[in-house]
Formats: structure tokens, C-alpha cells, sequence
């Protein structure tokens, strides 16, 4: 039975009710400031902003011009399909890499594994959430790029070269290859933690059957776990995916940040959304009229929009959040 | 033992075969985390001394005692933000809500994990930065860290709340205890374990994040002066601004920021593994 509501107790119930409501403020705040940020640049841009990839600041010199009526600067033009290009670009590599290396990784550790050896490898697995993403991109710029630039690259380059896309000038390591596989590092705990759990989780009673049945342990994991764990692979990849996109400073600083040029092979530099507008942001703040940081926010705008949509289905598949790996804390 | 059948013998040889490269692979990672940990402890060791730690700098000069203590000031403040969001919001969920209104409410937390760092640090700008005119500031990086601190908390509070049996709830009430004091000394002090693991690790998370602080705490070659527009520097800055430059000394620095950030991260994914096992 409940006790009686007090007026301390009333007061102690909607504090609580405040404070469980402030999340959901949180994500509509987000999307009112960049909606509201962003509707000057949204009638600007028009349909340039997903067809163009020439991203001009504009000159501040001139005096700005009046365009469907919004003050823009002179010669502007804000076209992202380049950066909407090597978003997705880089983040179906990453996917690509890390889906297949996960459930590996899963099923190794699920079937082959030593029990007692179990929890140690999951843990060794689990330091790369740990690991800050500038930490990523330091050992990226100074690990990964070199290694890329003088052995990887000109391998692929000699050898895959029937593949479109896979010849072309090998300018420096930074790049699509470099973003992809850093990325591919960052979510991989993310889908092994989630994939590797619903495999542990599957009954014993269904594994002992196929073993039963006279299964080796390879084809118990293929039928048993792969199979059992087919939807939460999904939404673990989806989870994954959402933050491929959004992820900021190790692809930033691996990406070559390039403007105004489309990639024309998988060695080419380039930049992504959220790397354009950490990079650009800067700059943008002495634009007089303001519209390179409204630009800049109909991009986050984008971003945004897109991250959610992925992480509400993965989310709602998986049936918990990007922990980044951490589930195994609780 | 010996198969007279060729195709159990061939089967039983893949089984093998997978075995050898799910370990292989398996190795593989283990082996890229431990080289990244080795490439900045072994690189970060050699350019790290006293004087490095203890004078303020600017990233290409200097040391990193100002970017030490910014961190721990975002991320304090950022604690302090998120930690009652997180707590009490676990509470209304597990004690209060149905388990609808529940699930709804987790959803949003776990989606507040799930914004590009940038954006968050964007809307930093925009919002706290410019409209509400607390310039780049301690603040402004702070409530940015926090947003990104309050789901590790909430949903780990949560579930350590929905753990505790129902008796007692039930003893507590039997007590003639009301449900808020039931909640306050009963399940909070239950909770405890819970609570200071997802705010440890809210806390390693938060102190490795770059992007929402560029545009909303800025840097500041000294210390901060006061809450609002004084401007904060932090260690992944020196990390990122550090191997940009050109110069011997400021790679250094880059290096001795991320030993002295990795460093900090281990030791507190190791307390709140110990303060799990306390449990």
C-alpha cells in the first residue's frame, strides 16, 4: 500500500519529474536553436545545398548582396554534397570493416575462447571506448597515415586496381582509407559488446541441441549464435553507423580536410560534416552578415536530423542506448 | 581419434580453420588497443616531466598545468550538472513512472549520447555561448559536457534503482516511512555503488571529449577567472593544436596531454571497476 502524499512528498514527486523531462528538452532546445539558425541559409541554399560541392565563404570586401531576400556575402555559395559525400563514404568503410570483424570477433569469443580467458578479452576490446578520439587522430596522423602512404596504398593501387575507384594518385596517408579505418576502430566495440552479449545470452539448451545433432562448434555459431542475433546485429551496425557520422576530431584530423574538389579515388582526401564544421566554424564567426555560420547550421541541422533517425531505429531495435561499449559496466 | 567419414574429417578441419583465424583476428585488435596504449605511454613517458605539469602554456610553450586543471574544472562542472539530472531523473523513472512513460523517458537519455559531438558543441555556441551570453566559458563547456554525462548516469542509476527487491521498499513503507524518505535514505544509499559508477565513468568520457568544447570553452593560456566569460583551456586541445604544429616541442606536449588524459581514463574505468566489485 502507498502511503499518504504529502506536500514534501508532492514537491520531492515533480522535482523528480522535472529532472526526468530534461533529456527530451534537451534534443527539442537542440532542434529549435538549429532550425532557428538555419532557416536564412535553407532559403538561400535551396536545393544547391545537396547538389553543389563548391563551399565559398564569399568575399567580406564587397558589400553583401540581397538574394530571395536574405543579406548574403558577396560571391557566397554553400553546396555540402561533398561533405555528404565522404560522411557516407566513410562511414559504409567503416561499417564494411567493423561488421565483419565484430561478428568474428563475437564468435570467437563465444565459441573458441577458454572460459576463464572470456572476461579478459572482453575487457582488452572494451579499452578501445576508452580511448579518447584526439587520441585516435594523434595515432592516426603519425601510426596509420605513414603506414597507409608506404605500404597499404601502393599495395592496393598495384593489385586492385580493377576495381573502380581503386587507382588514382597516392597524394599523402590522410584520406578516405585513413577516416574509414580509423572509424572502424571507434565502433567496433560498439557492435562487438552488442552482438557478443545476445550470443552469451542465447540458451544453452539450444546450443547443446546442435551439438547434440552432431554440430561442430563452427556450425553451432553459424546456425545458433549468428542467427539468434541477426536483429541485434542490425541495430548494433545502425548504432555504429550513427556514430561513424558524427564523429568529429579523429576524422578531422585524418580526413585532409579538403574543399571544393570531389574525391576521384579511394586515396583522396576528403571531409565530412561534422569535420567541415568543427574546420570551418572558426572562420565563419567574422562573416558580417552571419550566413557562413548559418550555412555551417543547416549542416549540423542535417547531421543532427540524420544521427537521430539512425539511433531512434538501433536504438529501438537493440533496446538500449550507444554506451559506447560501456554495457558491461552496469 | 580416427574418422573413417571424409566429409565429418573436412568439417571438423574448418572448425579448426575458423578457430585459428577468430583467434587470429581476436589477437589482431588486442594487439591494435595495447599499440595505441604503447605509442602514447612510450612517446608520452619520454617528453613528460615536473615542470611540464606544473607551469601553465600554450601549446606550442610552456607546460600543461592549466589545461590539467581546465579539465578538471569542465568536468567538474559538468558533474555537477549532470549528477542530480541523472540521479533524480533515474528515480522518477524506476520509483515514479509507469513503465511506458519509462521507456519513453530512456529513450530520449540514451539519444542524447547519440548527438555528433560537434553539433552539442555547436548548440553550446548558439545557445549558451551567444544567446544567453555567457561567452566562452567554464560554463558554457561545462552544461556541453553535461548533456553528454546525464545519460551515463540516469540509465546507470536506473538500473541499479530497479535491482533493489521490492521488500524493501515494502520494510521502509512498513516503517511508516513516506515514499520521498523512503527513496532518500533507503534506496539512494542502496543505489550508491550504482550511482558512483556511471558518474566515474560520465567523468573518463567527458574528460577525453574535444568537439563540444572547441566552440563553447575556447582556450586560455592561465586559468580560468570566474564561471562565465573566461575562457578554459583543456588537455585533448593541447592533443589536437600540438600535433598541427610543426615544432619538436609542441609534439611533446601533444604527447605528454594525451599520456596525462589516458592516464586519467584508466584510473577511473579501474575505480569504477572496483567500486562495481565492492558492490
Amino acid at each position: 500500500m502507498r502511503p499518504k502524499e504529502s506536500a514534501t512528498e508532492r514537491i520531492f514527486h515533480y522535482f523528480n519529474f522535472f529532472m526526468a523531462l530534461i533529456p527530451i528538452s534537451i534534443i527539442l532546445l537542440i532542434l529549435a536553436f538549429l532550425s532557428y539558425y538555419s532557416y536564412r541559409a535553407i532559403i538561400y541554399n535551396g536545393t544547391n545545398f545537396f547538389t553543389s560541392y563548391l563551399w565559398y565563404p564569399g568575399q567580406f570586401s564587397r558589400n553583401p548582396i540581397i538574394v530571395r531576400g536574405i543579406l548574403v556575402p558577396y560571391g557566397s555559395s554553400f553546396g555540402a554534397l561533398l561533405f555528404l559525400i565522404g560522411t557516407l563514404l566513410t562511414s559504409l568503410i567503416a561499417i564494411a570493416i567493423a561488421l565483419p570483424t565484430s561478428l568474428i570477433a563475437s564468435l570467437t569469443i563465444n565459441l573458441y575462447v577458454p572460459r576463464r580467458l572470456k572476461r579478459l578479452s572482453i575487457s582488452m576490446l572494451e579499452l578501445f571506448a576508452g580511448i579518447p578520439s584526439v587520441v585516435y587522430g594523434l595515432w592516426g596522423i603519425l601510426v596509420l597515415e605513414p603506414l597507409l602512404f608506404r605500404f597499404l596504398e601502393p599495395w592496393m593501387r598495384d593489385h586492385l586496381a580493377f576495381i573502380p575507384g581503386f587507382s588514382g594518385a597516392i597524394v599523402s596517408g590522410s584520406g578516405i582509407i585513413a577516416s574509414g579505418l580509423i572509424l572502424s576502430i571507434m565502433i567496433l566495440p560498439i557492435i562487438t559488446s552488442v552482438v557478443s552479449d545476445t550470443m552469451s545470452s542465447i540458451s544453452s539448451s539450444v546450443k547443446d541441441g546442435a551439438y547434440a545433432l552432431g554440430a561442430t562448434r563452427w556450425e553451432m555459431g553459424k546456425y545458433i549464435l549468428r542467427q539468434g542475433s541477426k536483429i541485434q546485429t542490425l541495430g548494433a551496425t545502425l548504432l555504429g553507423l550513427g556514430r561513424a557520422l558524427g564523429e568529429t576530431m579523429a576524422v578531422l584530423m585524418v580526413s585532409g580536410s579538403v574543399l571544393n574538389t570531389l574525391p576521384d579515388s579511394i586515396y583522396s582526401p576528403i571531409n565530412t560534416m561534422a569535420a567541415a564544421i568543427a574546420s570551418l566554424l572558426d572562420s565563419a564567426f567574422i562573416d558580417p552578415t552571419n550566413m557562413n555560420v548559418y550555412a555551417l547550421t543547416e549542416l549540423g541541422l542535417l547531421l543532427f536530423f540524420i544521427t537521430m533517425v539512425v539511433n531512434i531505429v538501433g536504438r529501438t531495435i537493440v533496446g538500449r542506448g550507444i554506451l559506447r561499449g560501456y554495457e558491461h559496466e552496469i | 581419434m580416427k574418422y573413417e567419414n571424409g566429409a565429418v574429417r573436412k568439417r571438423m578441419a574448418f572448425d579448426r580453420g575458423m578457430e585459428a583465424i577468430g583467434f587470429f583476428i581476436v589477437s589482431l585488435l588486442i594487439l591494435v588497443v595495447l599499440s595505441i596504449f604503447l605509442f602514447v605511454i612510450g612517446n608520452g613517458l619520454s617528453g613528460i616531466n615536473i615542470k611540464i605539469l606544473t607551469t601553465d602554456g600554450n601549446t606550442t610553450s610552456g607546460g600543461l598545468f592549466n589545461a590539467i586543471i581546465g579539465t578538471w574544472l569542465l568536468t567538474g562542472v559538468g558533474l555537477t550538472i549532470s549528477l542530480p539530472v541523472g540521479l533524480f531523473g533515474a528515480v522518477y523513472i524506476s520509483e515514479y513512472s509507469n513503465s511506458r512513460a519509462g521507456s519513453f523517458l530512456k529513450l530520449f537519455a540514451d539519444l542524447l549520447t547519440g548527438i555528433p559531438s560537434i553539433v552539442l558543441g555547436f548548440f553550446g555556441y548558439l545557445m549558451i555561448v551567444v544567446y544567453l551570453r555567457f561567452g566562452f566559458s567554464l560554463l558554457a563547456g561545462g552544461i556541453i559536457l553535461a548533456i553528454m554525462m546525464i545519460p551515463y548516469i540516469l540509465r546507470i542509476s536506473e538500473i541499479s534503482l530497479s535491482n533493489i527487491p521490492k521488500d524493501i521498499r515494502e520494510a521502509a513503507y512498513a516503517l511508516g516511512a513516506d515514499k520521498y524518505k523512503m527513496i532518500l535514505r533507503v534506496l539512494l544509499s542502496k543505489a550508491k555503488s550504482g550511482v558512483i559508477v556511471g558518474s566515474v565513468l560520465a567523468v573518463s568520457i567527458a574528460s577525453g571529449e574535444t568537439a563540444q568544447l572547441l566552440y563553447t570553452a575556447g582556450w586560455n593560456n592561465g586559468l580560468p577567472t570566474g564561471l562565465t566569460n573566461s575562457e578554459v583551456g583543456y588537455l585533448t586541445y593541447v592533443v589536437w593544436q600540438g600535433i598541427n604544429q610543426p615544432s619538436a616541442y609542441s609534439h611533446q606536449l601533444a604527447f605528454a596531454a594525451a599520456f596525462v588524459l589516458l592516464v586519467m581514463i584508466l584510473a577511473l574505468i579501474l575505480m569504477s571497476k572496483y567500486v562495481q566489485r565492492g558492490k
